[in-house]
């Protein structure tokens, strides 16, 4: 198991060696200038030629992409040219409201989406079956930023009950917090509870016809024990997959929701930075949030073994 | 008297004002203390306010710093760090006595070294700094509280230059003014403003506290200047980039105040009756800038021709939101509520929607339906929106156009490369003075060459005799529409709302300022 | 327990049924049935916009602006007093495109990337570990960077969404190709000298079908999705261009004077992924039952 998980590490390198590269491509490829965006609408090209020159942006492209290999190896992602901070410090600054949305958003998947999955696959082809299965296809389907802005008019704008938008940090103020961040979990996990649902009802199903449950039924146990404790267990390893697909969805898909709710993470950092061409924070939060990719890839495969002791490792 | 309420501020003792709203006579005391939250659209670049000229950092800094001078109700230059000045017979020394005892935020005494080098920074960086200091000969400080200026010659924008708002000649401690080079933006904060800079959280918030030793001039408020009193312990100015949130949380109530809101909310937000909705005038008008260095449109005919093509009421209309309250069909390019330099003439070519004159002209032209590139940007929708309607008007009367929506740090680098588009809309923000519009510059964008446009420019900045420096101004204005070197529209209003615990907003001036505002909760 | 036992007796009958072809079985599943028949509809009334529709969606009119549903326009009007109805119609054609060619490119790359993959494993290391990489980027922001970098356009948004969506198939496609090489009539090819194109495209590529259609319906859906969220961040197709996704953005600031901007092409979407997503079940349920699980 060590063994295995020292490799996987290892083969982040490349991983990320690809990332830091498309990455530093594709921004300075995309046309548009931070400086013409700082000096604001009335700047003259001379002004601008003179600020580009200070921030060593009339550099050329390879040796700006040589400086930039040579800063990220030694852990420094540079400085931000609009936030006047270091990346890292604005990295930090952004990872709890996005870990806090991710998980709370991962949290209501996981109880919506497995219950339900759990449910219809009990009593397939039953009602109950089909309306959580297409209340499933449609929460995949329905796009996430329209619903979003209908829960805001409905549950904050008409009926008052919830905060429309903002962030408050869970450290500071757990109730402010718990109220922000309901309407934009529920939203995000909305989403992704179908994805989980789906799965976990068709491995339920799968789990359910094998030669055991039937071997347990017929010892004369109940569907609720046969369900929940025998079936289940052994429907999770890909479960455990899906949810974690879904974390790492998660981490993306925080971008529109971070937008509409306002919330003041990794997403819309990221955002407003492609915008400006902020270029080192640009390549700050993708090289961050790859990494947290490959890192939940590796856990969720580390995870397998925990709970099924039939998969092992070299 | 107006219905509207009508604002008088009477002075009462050291700092105590009382309100008197239109005819109905409720008394309103003032009330220090609580935090105002005020929703924006983005992050400011920087809130150095030599540096850039965006317009949220002209709106932030300007609680933070103060120039020598500042802006009345009627946008002239009235002093404001400065004293009094004089000017010598011949008109070319200018003298500013300081205020005595006005304290920056870091303690220290705002004093004429201080003064110098603040604005040899901003000569050297702000757009207006930089056509104020070509004229200056030498700039030094006299004694401790004054400073003069020597001229090259005769001039007109001194302290037109000194009062406007954006791009502003903050005064910053000296340290700090030459500590960061003109064309590096500053990265520490300390001005003589009301409210000093406490935290500034990016996509968070940008605190503002109310700096205790602010030194208030005696007068009453009056337009940006006067008399500014920080009654509020904190102002929270909080970037939602998402129009619908912003509105949204505005009327819930999470925002005591929002600003470029979307006009189509105007009626909505007019029937809650826990806020308001303010008209902002003005705001913007309309501008298609055209590249006359080089391509389609260095020909003066095809400009014309699109003048002459476009129908502006329906575009103004649709851009505001089907409200007539907020577009003005206006030829003046100064709008009314800068009455100094609003030009009331008759028979301009403009919004003629007059297709046999555009076919005229395109004839003349040799206009054989090229495709003109025009650049627009989503990110700020009323551009879009009039891009759009245009496209659409100008294709109907035989142009051919090929719009290109790209985003707008796209639009401001390729607007400099005068290979790569033919127009690209912007808005123009309100100017103060007539040597202040930018596209009648050589350098900016569009790059308006024309010998004779150039040369009334020269003439209003030298010319100090006000009746002279509008008939001038006339002349430009006719000048303008019969060389085209960019398509006016009309005047665009903003939306803003403000909830009702919000007290003593100025709704009169065009920008933001929380100096005077306090809130009852 | 009834429910239980006749969900005991569907498995058994599924079980002990004699397996028919799978052409009569998808023939046979209800979900294929139903999820095809929605995506005929939705794709016959944007094939038939140029018929069916009452307006030019490109025709702005500044008068009829935000007007509701009536019989004049049977959908309503949205901010430039464009006809909403021609507008989904019209906006279908654009949204369709763009999953279908989606699809279509990311099977092929996904294919080709696969195969080689699989089938060679010195290149294999330096393929997959690209594909990771790739993977590796939140979708959106992959695709969000590269709209930036090549500018709106209905083919760049195509490219992007190619760009995001090719890894997964191409992993899939790989590891379908390492679980066949090593079968015996394969290796029987290749023992016969045959050359590797040709036991790819005879031996190993029919095996990919099945989960490769299964794979490609689902992308489609993702990619009308998609294209609606890049709309919704203005750096999809050019908003003037009618699509879903720019109609929907287009309506969100008028969500509450103007609902049904924004919510009939999200109809539309929605209608049209549920579609997809019943067909790809159905698909998977029959071309693969082992790969239901995953």
């Amino acid at each position: 198991m060590t063994v295995y998980l020292v490799r996987r590490l290892l083969t982040l390198i490349p991983v990320l060696a690809v990332v830091v590269t498309v990455v530093f491509l594709l921004i300075h490829l995309i046309p548009g200038d931070p400086v013409s965006v700082m000096l604001g609408p009335d700047a003259t090209p001379a002004q601008i030629d003179a600020t580009r020159q200070a921030l060593g942006l009339d550099r050329p492209l390879h040796e700006q992409l040589v400086k930039f290999y040579a800063r990220v190896l030694r852990g420094d992602l540079g400085q931000s040219y609009f936030l006047d901070r270091p990346v890292v410090t604005a990295l930090l600054e952004r990872a709890e409201p996005t870990m806090v949305l991710t998980f709370s958003a991962l949290l209501v998947a996981i109880l919506i989406g497995v219950p339900s999955g759990i449910i219809a696959a009990a009593y397939p082809g039953s009602l109950w079956d089909r309306t959580l299965m297409l209340g499933a296809l449609l929460g995949v389907c329905v796009p996430g930023f329209w619903l979003s802005l209908n829960f805001i008019y409905l549950f904050a704008v008409r009926l008052g009950w919830l905060p429309a938008a903002g962030y408050a940090s869970i450290f500071a103020d757990p109730v402010a917090a718990l109220r922000y961040m309901v309407l934009p979990a529920v939203s995000l996990g909305f989403n992704q509870s179908a994805l989980i649902a789906r799965i976990s009802r068709s491995c339920m199903l799968e789990a359910l016809q094998q030669d055991y449950i039937r071997t347990a039924r017929a010892k004369g146990l109940s569907t609720g024990v046969v369900t929940w404790v025998h079936a289940f267990r052994n429907a999770l390893v890909p479960v455990v997959t899906v949810i974690g697909i879904t974390m790492a969805i998660l981490i993306g898909g925080a971008v529109v929701t971070e937008i509409v709710f306002n919330i003041p993470g990794l997403g819309r950092l990221i955002i407003s930075a492609v915008l400006r061409r902020d270029y080192p924070v640009v390549q700050g939060v993708i090289l961050v949030t790859a990494t947290a990719y490959v890192l939940i890839n590796l856990a969720v495969d580390a995870v397998y073994v925990l709970i099924d002791p039939r998969i092992r490792y070299e | 008297m107006s219905m509207r309420p009508h604002r008088r501020a009477v002075l009462l003792g050291v700092a105590s004002l009382v309100l008197v709203a239109g005819s109905v006579l409720t008394v309103e005391a003032q009330k220090k203390g609580g935090i105002l939250k005020v929703g924006n659209l983005g992050e400011p670049p920087a809130l150095d306010a030599h540096w850039t000229t965006a317009s949220i950092t002209e709106m932030l800094t300007n609680h933070v710093y103060e120039g020598l001078y500042s802006l009345d109700n009627g946008n002239r230059p009235i002093p404001m760090l400065a004293e009094s000045h004089t000017v010598s017979k011949d008109g070319l020394v200018y003298t500013f006595k300081l205020r005595q005892g006005v304290k920056f935020h870091n303690g220290k005494e705002m004093t004429s070294e201080d003064v110098v080098a603040s604005l040899a920074r901003w000569g050297k960086q702000s757009i207006y700094g930089k056509a104020l200091f070509a004229q200056v000969a030498d700039w030094k400080a006299v004694d401790k509280y004054t400073v003069e200026m020597k001229l090259k010659e005769k001039s007109a924008i001194v302290l037109i230059s000194l009062a406007v708002p954006n791009n502003f000649g903050a005064i910053y401690p000296k340290e700090i003014a030459e500590k960061f080079a003109p064309e590096v933006k500053a990265t520490e904060w300390i001005g003589t403003g009301p409210f000093k800079l406490a935290e500034w959280k990016p996509d968070q918030y940008i605190r503002m506290v109310r700096f205790d030793d602010y030194k208030s001039r005696n007068e009453k408020p009056n337009g940006y200047g006067g008399g500014k009193t920080a009654y509020l312990d904190e102002v929270r100015f909080q970037p939602v980039p998402e129009v619908a949130t912003r509105v949204a949380q505005v009327e819930t109530g999470e925002l005591d105040f929002a600003d470029d809101l979307n006009l189509d909310a105007y009626d909505r937000l007019k029937k809650n009756p826990n806020l308001r909705p303010i008209v902002t005038k003005p705001y913007y008008w309309l501008v298609a800038v055209l590249n006359k260095k080089e391509g389609l449109m260095t020909n003066q005919k095809l400009r014309q021709a699109w003048q002459a093509a476009i129908d502006i009421e329906p575009i103004m209309k649709n851009v505001a939101g089907g409200h007539t309250e907020f577009y003005r069909m206006d030829s003046s390019l100064v709008p009314p509520e800068i009455a100094a330099w609003h030009t009331k003439l008759s028979g301009l070519p403009w919004n003629e929607h007059n297709k046999d004159k555009v076919k005229r002209l395109l004839q003349e032209a040799g206009y054989k339906k090229e495709p003109i590139r025009f650049m627009t940007t989503q990110e700020y929708k009323w551009m879009y929106d009039f891009a759009l309607l245009t496209k659409q008007q100008l294709e109907d009367v035989g142009f051919t156009i090929d719009l290109q929506v790209v985003d707008w740090a796209t639009l401001v680098k390729r607007r400099n490369n005068s290979k790569e588009y033919d127009a690209f809309t912007t808005g123009i923000g309100a100017f103060y003075d007539p040597t202040h519009p930018v596209f009648l510059t050589p350098s900016w964008p569009g790059w308006t060459t024309d010998e004779d446009i150039l040369k009334l420019q020269a003439e209003l900045a030298r010319e100090t005799d006000p009746k002279k420096r509008m008939a001038l101004w006339e002349q430009q204005t006719r000048q303008f529409y019969e060389k085209v070197p960019v398509i006016r529209y009309g005047d665009l209003f903003g939306l803003r709302a403000i909830r009702n615990t919000t007290k003593g907003f100025n709704e009169k001036t065009e920008r933001i300022r929380f100096y005077n505002v306090w809130v009852e909760k | 327990m009834s429910d239980a036992a006749v969900a005991r007796s569907e498995v058994v009958t599924r079980n002990a049924a004699a397996r028919p072809s799978w052409l009569a079985r998808l023939a046979r599943n209800r979900n294929i049935g139903v999820g095809a028949v929605i995506l005929a509809v939705v794709m016959l009334a944007a094939l038939l916009a140029g018929v069916a529709s009452t307006h030019d969606p490109r025709r702005l009119n500044p008068a009829e602006r935000l007007k509701p549903p009536s019989a004049a326009n049977f959908l309503g009007t949205d901010e430039f007093g464009r006809d909403v109805f021609s507008l989904v119609l019209y906006g279908g054609q654009v949204s369709l495109l763009v999953g279908a060619t989606t699809m279509a490119l990311t099977s092929l790359w996904g294919i080709a990337i696969g195969l080689i993959a699989g089938y060679y494993k010195r290149v294999d290391l330096v393929l997959m570990r690209i594909m990771d990489g790739l993977m590796a980027f939140p979708a959106i922001l992959l695709a969000i960077a590269l709209m930036a970098a090549r500018g709106p356009g209905v083919g760049n948004v195509i490219f992007a969404l190619s760009v995001v969506y090719t890894p997964r198939t191409a992993m899939l496609i790989r590891s379908t190709v390492l679980s066949i090489r090593e079968l015996d009539y394969v290796q029987a090819a290749r023992a016969l000298g045959r050359r590797d194109l040709m036991i790819a495209f005879r031996h190993i590529l029919p095996n990919c079908v099945g989960p490769l259609l299964v794979q490609a319906s689902f992308i489609f859906a993702y990619a009308i999705l998609a294209e609606a969220i890049l709309g919704f961040l203005g750096v999809g197709v050019p908003p003037y261009v009618p699509s879903w996704g720019n109609v929907i953005a287009s309506g969100k600031n008028v969500i509450r004077e103007a609902f049904w901007v924004s919510l009939f092409p999200g109809l539309a979407l929605t209608l049209s992924g549920l579609g997809l997503n019943l067909l790809g079940d159905g698909l998977r349920d029959v071309l693969d039952p082992r790969l239901r699980v995953q």
